[in-house]
C-alpha cells in the first residue's frame, strides 16, 4: 500500500474541511463529480454540501473573492488550475492579500494551491514555475513541498497560519512521488529547510521536484565519483531558512542551488546572494547556480528535457563545481 | 424615508465642508499625497450608504465617496487622519487618502487597481452566506472608467454567478481622470453592462437627490430582500479635477454650463426644504454645524502624533517561524 | 506670537517645484484661514496657494517669476496662539524663521555622481565557458574563471584565524584547478604542520618577520664595491677610545648622504620624500632578531665626538632598553655583517627606509699593483648598499659609494 504526493494533499484538505468549519475549497472545475484538473478535490464536494465551490473562469475574481471571504471570517483555499495561470490573480494575490495586514492590521487567513512546474509535454503555459514572482512582494509565505509527508502537514500548516500563504504543487510528483505513508513522526515546523542527505564535498541547496532529482544525482556522484554531497530542501522558499543552509555550507564549503525557475532573480539567486553576503568566509569556490533555460518552456518532451535541470545537469554541475 | 433623507443630506453638508477644506489645505502644503475631492458625487455616495448598517453590511466606497462614508456612519476625523497620516488613524500611516477602511465593519480597504474590490465585496457576501448570516446586503462603486477594467468584469459576473445581494454603483461622471465617455467604452448605455450580467438595472439622475435617493432606496430593498444583485447608473458630472493637482480644463465649457445649475447639494438643500423635512433656518444649522466639526477633526488630525518609523514592526506578516 | 509658514504645497505626484505666477497678498496683510495667497503655476496646472491659518503676512521669501522646490517655505504668517490652535496649524521655531527670512545663499550645483551603483554588463547566461571577445586595447581577456589562480574567501578567512601569510604556504602544492589551493589542501597543510616539531617565534621574531615581509614587496637592488680598510685599522689602533669599526661606516655614510641625499628618498605615492636630517640606524644583532637603533645628524658631529653616544646605543640595544629618543625616524642604516665573518650579504632596508649599507669581514686579498709588477696583500672589505630601485639608480649609488670609500680612506676627516 503506498500513497501518493498528490493523496496526500487531499487527505490534507478533508481533514481540514472535517475540523474547521471556516475552511471551503474554490476553484475551477474542483467540484462536482470532477474534481478538479488533476483530481485532488475528488469526491470532497459529496463529502462536504456547500464548501467546495466551483468558480468562473476568473483567476483575479477568484483570488479577489478569496480576500474577501478572509475578510469575512472564513479560511479559504484556492485552487488555481495551472500556476500559470495564477499569474492573473498576481495583482489580488500581491497587492492586495499581501498588504492587507500591513495596511489594515487585519490578517487574511487565504491558501493559494497551485499545481506548478513542468511535464513531458506541458508546454509554456502549463509547466511554470512561479514561486520568486510570488514570493517578491512583501506578505506572503511561499511553500513548495518536495515530499509526500510534506504535502500533508504543510498543506495542513500552511491552513494554520493566519496570513496568505501561497502553497507550490508540484505537477510531476502528484502522481510520480509515492511513499509508504503520509504520516511523520517528527514532522518540522514550517521555516525549517531540511538536511535530507548529509554529504561534505558540496552543498546543494533545492526544494520541489528538484529535491528528487538532486537525490539521484547524489547517488550517481557518489557511485561513479565518490563525492558525497549535502542536500539541503528549502521546504519553504518564503521563509527561507538561511542558518541551515550556512550550517551545511560552513561543513562543506562549497554551494550549488538548483532550482527548476527560470534563472533571472529566482530563489537561486536569493540563495546565493544570502550565502555571499552572510558566508563568504566558509566558501572555497565561487557558488553556482543552475536553473532552466532563460527561454520559455518548450512542448515537445526532448526540447523540455533540454530545458530544465535533470539529474545529469546536476551531478556535471557538482563536478564542475568540485574542480574549481 | 424622511428620516433617511435628512441623514443623507447632512452626510453631503459634511463631505462638501470636508472637501473645502481638504482643497485648502492641499493648497497650503499640508497634504503629503494627492487630494482627490467628491464634488458633484455627494448625491449618489449619500443616497447608497444611508440605506446601510455598518457592523451588518458591507460598503465598499472609493474615491468620491466622503458622503457616504459620512452616511454609513465614520466621523470625517477618520478621513482627516487618514490623509494626515495620523498614527491614530485606522491605517496609521500606512495608506492614506481615499484608501482606508475598517474591515472588520465590514468597510474593506481599497486598493489602487480599479475593479478589484468587486470580488472582493462578493467574497464578504460569500462569507456571509455561508455562515448563514442573512439579509445583509453589499454596496460597492465603479466609475465609468472602472467598467472597462478586466478585473471589474470577472467581479461582476462572480457577483451575478453567486446571485449575491450586492448593489453596483455605477457613477458616470463623464471622465476617467481626463478620458471622455466616447473613448471609454462603447454601448449606447452603462446599464446595458449590468443588464448583460445578469443584473437588474436602474438609472437616476445623481444630481437630482429626492430622485437619487429613491432609486438607492429601491435598489437596496430589492438586494436586501434577495432579488439578487441590482445595478444602479448615475449620471453626473466630476465638478473638480481628478485630483487637486489637476485643473480639469478639458472638461468643456458647454458641458460645465449644463451642469452649472446641477450642483446636487443645492439641488439637495432645496429639495429637503420643498419636502418640508427641513426648514432654510435648520439648513442654514446644518451647514454651520458641519463646517464647525470639519474644522475640528481637521484640527485634532493635525495635532495627533505622526507615526514613528524606529517603533514600526516592519513586519509585512503577522505569522514568522520561530527560531531554533 | 507664533510664525505659521506658506509653504510650496505638492501640486501632483510627479511635481518637483512650481513658478510663481502672482502675489496675492504683501507683508502687513491680514489673512484669513484657507484665503488663497499666490498663484503658481507647474507643467499640468495653475494652481492657487492657501494659508493654513488666519493672521498677519509677516514676511514673502519669493517673487513673481521664481521657480520654488515643493515643501519650500514661502513666506511667514504670524498668527494668535488662539488661531493656531483652532487650525491645528504647524508653527516654527525661531531658528526656522531666522532661516527661512534669511537671503538665500546660491549653491553650485550638488554632484550626484556615486548616488546610485551603476549596473552595467548585459545578461550573459553561459558566457564562462563562451570566449570572451579582446578588450578595445586588443589584450585577450581570460576565457572563463576557471582555474583562476586565487585564494578562496573560505581559505583567506582561516590564513587570517591562524595568522598565516601567503608567504607560508609557498610550500603547498594545490590540488585545485591551475594548482588553486583549495580548503582541502589548506586544511591537510595545517595538519601535517601540526605533525612538526615546532615552537612559537618570539615577538621580537615576529616582529623581525613581519618587518621583511613588508619591505620585500619594493624592488629592492643591491650593488657592491671593495674599500681599502688599513687607513681605518691605522686610525683605530691609534685612537685613544677605538671606536667601533661600524662608526666609522656610519659616519662615512652621513657625509656621503649629506652631498646627496637624494639617494635615501622614499616614494609614496608619485612623491619622493627626502631626508630631513641625516638620521642613521645601526643594525645591533639582539637575541632572537635585530634591533636598528638610530643616530641623530650624525653628519653633524665629528667620530671623536659621537663614539661615547655610539657606545651607549649598542649597549641599549643589546640589552633591549632603547632609549625612545633612538627609536625610529632614520633615513638609513649600517649593517656590519662582517662580525660575524661573513664578507658578502645581501642586506634588507627596513620598509620605513630606502637604504642600508652592508660592510663585510676584512680580509687580507692579493691586489695587483703596477708600481711593484706584482701583487701584494691589501686590506680589503667589500660594502654592499641594497636600495629601493623605484627611488635611485644603480649611477647614484655607484657615486655615493665612491664618497662613502673616499672618506673612509681619509678617517682623520671623520
Amino acid at each position: 500500500m503506498s500513497v501518493t504526493y498528490i493523496d496526500a494533499i487531499h487527505q490534507a484538505m478533508a481533514e481540514l474541511l472535517e475540523e474547521d468549519e471556516r475552511v471551503f475549497l474554490y476553484g475551477e472545475d474542483i467540484a462536482g463529480s470532477f474534481g478538479g484538473a488533476f483530481k485532488a478535490t475528488k469526491g470532497l464536494a459529496d463529502r462536504f454540501p456547500g464548501r467546495v465551490l466551483n468558480a468562473p473562469i476568473a483567476e483575479d475574481a477568484i483570488m479577489g473573492t478569496a480576500i474577501g471571504a478572509a475578510i469575512g471570517g472564513m479560511k479559504p483555499i484556492v485552487e488555481m488550475q495551472f500556476a500559470d495561470f495564477g499569474i492573473l490573480a498576481l495583482n489580488q494575490m500581491c497587492n492586495n492579500a499581501a498588504a492587507h495586514y500591513f495596511r489594515t492590521g487585519m490578517p487574511l487567513n487565504i491558501t493559494l494551491r497551485m499545481p506548478c512546474g513542468g511535464t513531458p509535454g506541458g508546454g509554456p503555459y502549463h509547466s511554470q514555475m512561479v514561486e520568486a514572482l510570488f514570493a517578491h512582494f512583501p506578505g506572503v509565505h511561499v511553500f513548495t513541498p518536495a515530499t509526500v509527508a510534506d504535502a500533508y502537514y504543510m498543506l495542513k500548516q500552511a491552513v494554520q497560519i493566519p496570513d496568505p500563504v501561497v502553497f507550490l504543487e508540484h505537477k510531476y510528483l502528484y502522481r510520480w512521488l509515492k511513499a509508504d505513508t503520509w504520516v511523520d513522526a517528527d514532522p518540522l515546523p514550517i521555516g525549517r529547510a531540511r538536511i535530507v542527505r548529509p554529504g561534505r564535498h558540496a552543498t546543494v541547496v533545492t526544494y520541489s521536484a528538484m529535491v528528487p532529482e538532486t537525490l539521484k544525482a547524489a547517488e550517481e556522484l557518489s557511485a561513479t565519483s565518490g563525492y558525497h554531497i549535502e542536500v539541503v530542501d528549502l521546504r519553504t522558499v518564503k521563509p527561507i531558512d538561511t542558518d541551515t543552509i550556512l550550517a551545511s555550507v560552513a561543513r562543506t564549503g562549497r554551494l550549488l542551488v538548483v532550482s527548476e525557475d527560470f534563472p533571472w532573480g529566482g530563489v537561486a539567486a536569493e540563495v546565493v546572494a544570502r550565502v555571499a553576503s552572510e558566508g563568504l568566509h566558509l566558501l572555497d569556490a565561487p557558488p553556482l547556480r543552475l536553473s532552466s533555460r532563460d527561454c520559455p518552456i518548450p512542448y515537445h518532451p526532448d526540447l523540455w528535457k533540454a530545458h530544465r535541470p535533470h539529474s545529469e545537469d546536476i551531478a556535471a554541475a557538482v563536478r564542475y563545481l568540485i574542480t574549481l | 424615508m424622511k428620516e433617511a433623507g435628512i441623514r443623507a443630506y447632512r452626510a453631503m453638508e459634511m463631505a462638501r465642508a470636508f472637501d473645502t477644506k481638504l482643497s485648502a489645505l492641499y493648497k497650503a502644503g499640508k497634504m503629503y499625497g494627492g487630494v482627490f475631492l467628491g464634488r458633484g458625487h455627494e448625491a449618489i455616495a449619500a443616497c447608497e450608504a444611508v440605506f446601510l448598517t455598518k457592523g451588518v453590511d458591507v460598503y465598499n466606497p472609493f474615491i468620491r465617496e466622503q458622503a457616504g462614508r459620512c452616511a454609513w456612519g465614520y466621523s470625517v476625523l477618520e478621513s482627516a487622519r487618514s490623509y494626515l497620516g495620523s498614527a491614530e488613524g485606522c491605517m496609521r500611516g500606512r495608506d492614506g487618502n481615499i484608501h482606508w477602511g475598517v474591515p472588520a465593519d465590514g468597510n474593506p480597504a481599497p486598493i489602487s487597481h480599479l475593479g478589484a474590490m468587486v470580488s472582493v465585496v462578493a467574497g464578504m457576501l460569500l462569507a456571509k452566506r455561508m455562515q448563514g448570516i442573512q439579509g445583509a446586503v453589499g454596496v460597492l462603486n465603479l466609475g465609468d472608467g472602472t467598467t472597462s477594467v478586466g478585473a471589474t468584469h470577472e467581479g461582476c459576473n462572480m457577483v451575478a454567478v453567486e446571485k449575491l445581494p450586492v448593489v453596483i454603483v455605477v457613477t458616470n461622471n463623464q471622465f476617467a481622470y481626463s478620458t471622455p465617455n466616447e473613448r471609454e467604452f462603447a454601448c449606447a448605455s452603462l446599464a446595458d453592462r449590468g443588464r448583460g450580467y445578469g443584473f437588474t438595472t436602474h438609472e437616476c439622475d445623481g444630481t437630482n437627490f429626492m430622485q437619487t435617493l429613491a432609486t438607492m432606496q429601491k435598489a437596496v430593498a430589492a438586494a436586501r430582500a434577495g432579488q439578487g444583485p441590482q445595478w444602479v447608473v448615475a449620471e453626473t458630472l466630476r465638478m473638480c479635477g481628478h485630483g487637486e493637482h489637476d485643473d480639469a480644463s478639458y472638461i468643456p465649457a458647454e458641458l460645465k454650463a449644463a451642469f452649472a445649475d446641477r450642483d446636487p447639494l443645492a439641488v439637495a438643500r432645496r429639495q429637503v426644504q420643498e419636502q418640508g423635512w427641513l426648514t432654510a433656518e435648520d439648513v442654514a444649522a446644518v451647514q454651520t454645524e458641519c463646517v464647525d466639526e470639519v474644522q475640528r477633526c481637521m484640527a485634532q488630525a493635525q495635532k495627533e502624533p505622526t507615526p514613528v518609523p524606529a517603533e514600526t514592526d516592519w513586519s509585512a506578516v503577522s505569522w514568522k517561524p520561530s527560531r531554533y | 506670537m507664533p510664525s505659521v509658514p506658506i509653504l510650496m504645497p505638492q501640486l501632483g505626484e510627479s511635481i518637483a517645484e512650481a513658478s510663481i505666477m502672482l502675489l496675492l497678498v504683501k507683508p502687513g496683510d491680514t489673512v484669513q484661514e484657507d484665503q488663497e495667497v499666490f498663484e503658481v503655476e507647474t507643467n499640468k496646472a495653475v494652481m492657487a496657494v492657501t494659508v493654513s491659518c488666519g493672521g498677519v503676512v509677516k514676511s514673502i521669501s519669493v517673487c513673481e517669476g521664481e521657480t520654488v522646490p515643493v515643501g519650500a517655505v514661502m513666506g511667514i504668517i504670524e498668527a494668535t496662539q488662539e488661531e493656531v490652535e483652532r487650525t491645528g496649524a504647524t508653527t516654527m521655531d525661531a531658528a526656522a524663521v531666522a532661516a527661512a527670512t534669511a537671503p538665500a545663499v546660491p549653491t553650485g550645483p550638488v554632484a550626484m555622481d556615486g548616488a546610485h551603483f551603476r549596473t552595467e554588463g548585459e545578461y550573459r547566461e553561459g558566457s564562462a565557458t563562451a570566449p570572451m571577445e579582446t578588450g578595445g586595447r586588443g589584450l585577450p581577456v581570460p576565457a572563463r574563471i576557471r582555474g583562476a589562480h586565487y585564494l578562496s574567501p573560505r581559505v583567506k578567512a582561516r590564513m587570517d584565524e591562524l595568522s598565516i601569510t601567503e608567504a607560508d604556504l609557498a610550500y603547498v602544492i594545490g590540488t585545485g584547478a591551475n594548482g588553486r589551493i583549495t580548503i582541502e589542501d589548506f586544511e591537510n597543510f595545517i595538519s601535517y604542520v601540526d605533525g612538526w616539531p615546532s615552537r612559537p617565534a618570539s615577538p621580537m621574531r615576529r616582529s623581525v618577520a613581519g618587518s621583511m615581509q613588508r619591505t620585500w614587496r619594493r624592488p629592492i637592488a643591491s650593488a657592491g664595491r671593495p674599500i681599502y680598510m688599513a687607513p681605518i685599522i691605522l686610525h683605530r689602533r691609534n685612537h685613544p677610545r677605538k671606536p667601533g669599526v661600524t662608526l666609522y661606516f656610519l659616519r662615512a655614510l652621513a657625509l656621503a648622504l649629506a652631498e646627496a641625499p637624494e639617494c635615501a628618498g622614499y616614494m609614496v605615492g608619485g612623491r619622493i620624500l627626502t631626508p630631513r636630517n641625516i638620521d642613521l640606524g645601526v643594525a645591533v644583532q639582539v637575541a632572537d632578531g635585530v634591533m636598528v637603533p638610530v643616530m641623530r645628524r650624525v653628519n653633524e658631529y665629528t667620530l671623536d665626538e659621537l663614539v661615547d653616544e655610539y657606545n651607549k646605543v649598542v649597549k641599549q640595544a643589546r640589552d633591549r632598553k632603547l632609549d625612545p629618543a633612538y627609536v625610529g625616524g632614520g633615513i638609513a642604516t649600517v649593517s656590519n655583517f662582517g662580525g660575524f665573518g661573513l664578507t658578502f650579504a645581501s642586506p634588507m632596508p627596513l620598509p620605513s627606509e630606502s637604504l642600508i649599507l652592508g660592510v663585510g669581514a676584512v680580509r687580507k686579498t692579493p691586489v695587483w699593483s703596477d708600481e711593484v709588477e706584482c701583487f701584494i696583500p691589501v686590506e680589503q672589505a667589500e660594502i654592499v648598499a641594497s636600495f629601493d630601485h623605484r627611488v635611485v639608480d644603480g649611477g647614484d649609488i655607484g657615486r655615493l659609494m665612491q664618497r662613502v670609500a673616499w672618506f673612509l680612506e681619509h678617517p682623520e676627516l671623520l
